[in-house]
């Protein structure tokens, strides 16, 4: 009995030993993103990236995304990209359709518009 | 609603305009439309008069969601099938009723497209239609928040107007001039998206590649593969994008490929820690410890940012030679 038990313990230590070397070996390349830049900026892409990442993960649910689909979201970013957003999501141009202007506006506008048109004629 | 909705989008152009030109007259602005005079003056070199891409499709935009739109037209355009709909988790923010410029560059890659801003340059989206490519621009028709994406598909240049599929509008005509003061206050803001085997006729070598990073970064692999390959092919020098394919083979875990490139890559910049430590680790993945060694080697004794990981892979190897003897 204790040598079945002894065989399965083996076993599994050498299975698990198959898996090391592999989970080293993906800590061990040096990514791409670290030479497409600066590499002293990238380091700090990276580090502030990392830290951002959840920072911008919770901003964009709190405009009404689900926790899944934010991370997915977040996880099509670069480190800058993350660092562009992070703490500025309420503020940066969202292009949508283009509304922000009253009626009384637009007449105004229109107005302006064909004076000018007159006046660069001239 | 949509009857009305012409009408309505062009008179927030025409505010647009009003806008920037309020604000440039403020300003007391020399020129408010800097780029259309200097374009008026030369045509683009090796260009044509005039292009339209008629083949590319128009989605009209729901409420608020040109931006899932614009983008679905120029993903269509670049051959994957895609619908606005589709997008709209991907891009869309529900509580800023719109979509934000780098959410627009990062939904493409992960359909496995290469995103790509442009040069704050007229003369550069009058080169990418003129290659076929249209042009998500971000406008804005407003006072303030008025922001809006259209694509530009097509020009005229001696006659100097831009077509834009633009809302529910599918071919909208501007003079040159008009586009440029609503699309100026996005700081000239521009995008394409490309299949991972084309470059954009506007792409500069060092934005193109952390272009193609930022694509292998999503884990888009395989797209990232063949966009490095192109790269190469247009670059051939480059060590950064030898560097990103062996990445890109090594996540697909082809490692004898990785190997070929880094060591091709190595003969040309032997002094490259990052090429010698992806050298040491990809020959230490297929159990090669002891050729490994001497690259992993000499990355440590280069030194540099990346001396840590160096030395890391180093040590990683000796433990393993030493577990082998």
């Amino acid at each position: 009995m204790k040598s079945v038990w002894a065989r399965i313990f083996c076993r599994l230590l050498v299975a698990l030993m198959i898996w090391t070397p592999y989970q080293f070996a993906t800590a061990g390349m040096i990514g791409t993103d670290r030479v497409v830049t600066e590499s002293t900026q990238a380091d700090r892409a990276a580090v502030l990236g990392f830290v951002a990442r959840g920072d911008v993960a919770r901003q964009l649910q709190s405009l009404g995304i689900d926790p899944k689909t934010a991370q997915d979201r977040i996880g099509a970013l670069s480190d800058q990209e993350v660092q562009s957003l992070a703490g500025k999501i309420h503020s940066l141009p969202a292009g949508a359709d283009g509304t922000d202007v009253a009626v009384g506006i637009l007449i105004i506008a229109v107005i302006a518009v064909v004076v000018w048109y007159l006046w660069k004629r001239m | 609603m949509t009857l009305g909705a012409k009408p309505i989008q062009s008179a927030r152009l025409i505010a647009g305009v009003f806008a920037f030109a309020c604000a440039a007259l403020l300003h007391g602005c020399a020129s408010f439309t800097p780029q259309t005079k200097s374009l008026a003056e030369s045509r683009p070199a090796g260009v044509p008069g005039a292009r339209e891409l008629t083949e590319v499709p128009f989605f009209a935009q729901n409420d608020y969601q040109c931006g899932p739109a614009s983008l679905a037209m120029a993903m269509v355009a670049a051959g994957v099938k895609v619908t606005p709909d589709e997008l709209v988790p991907e891009v869309y923010l529900p509580e800023r009723k719109g979509s934000l410029q780098v959410e627009m560059l990062a939904a493409a890659r992960r359909h496995g497209l290469v995103s790509y801003q442009l040069a704050p340059s007229y003369a550069d989206v009058i080169r990418e239609i003129a290659a076929g490519t249209p042009v998500i621009v971000l406008q804005n028709l407003g006072i303030k928040e008025g922001w809006h994406y259209a694509v530009a598909i097509g020009y005229d240049w001696d006659n100097g107007m831009l077509q834009l599929r633009s809302g529910l509008n599918e071919r909208q005509e501007l003079p040159f001039a008009m586009n440029e003061m609503v699309w100026r206050r996005s700081g000239y803001w521009a995008m394409v998206v490309v299949p991972p085997e084309r470059i954009p006729a506007s792409a500069d070598e060092q934005r193109w590649l952390a272009a193609v990073a930022a694509l292998e970064r999503t884990g888009q692999s395989a797209a990232a593969r063949s966009a490095y390959r192109t790269f190469l092919e247009r670059w051939p020098a480059n060590v950064n994008a030898a560097i990103g394919l062996a990445n890109a083979h090594h996540a697909l875990g082809e490692l004898r490929e990785a190997e070929a490139v880094l060591r091709e890559a190595a003969l040309r910049a032997p002094d490259s820690v990052v090429v010698l430590n992806n050298l040491a680790q990809t020959l230490a993945d297929q159990g090669r410890y002891g050729e490994a060694l001497p690259y992993a080697e000499r990355a440590v004794a280069t030194g540099g940012p990346h001396a840590d990981a160096a030395s890391q892979t180093r040590n990683t190897i000796l433990r393993n030679l030493g577990r082998g003897n």
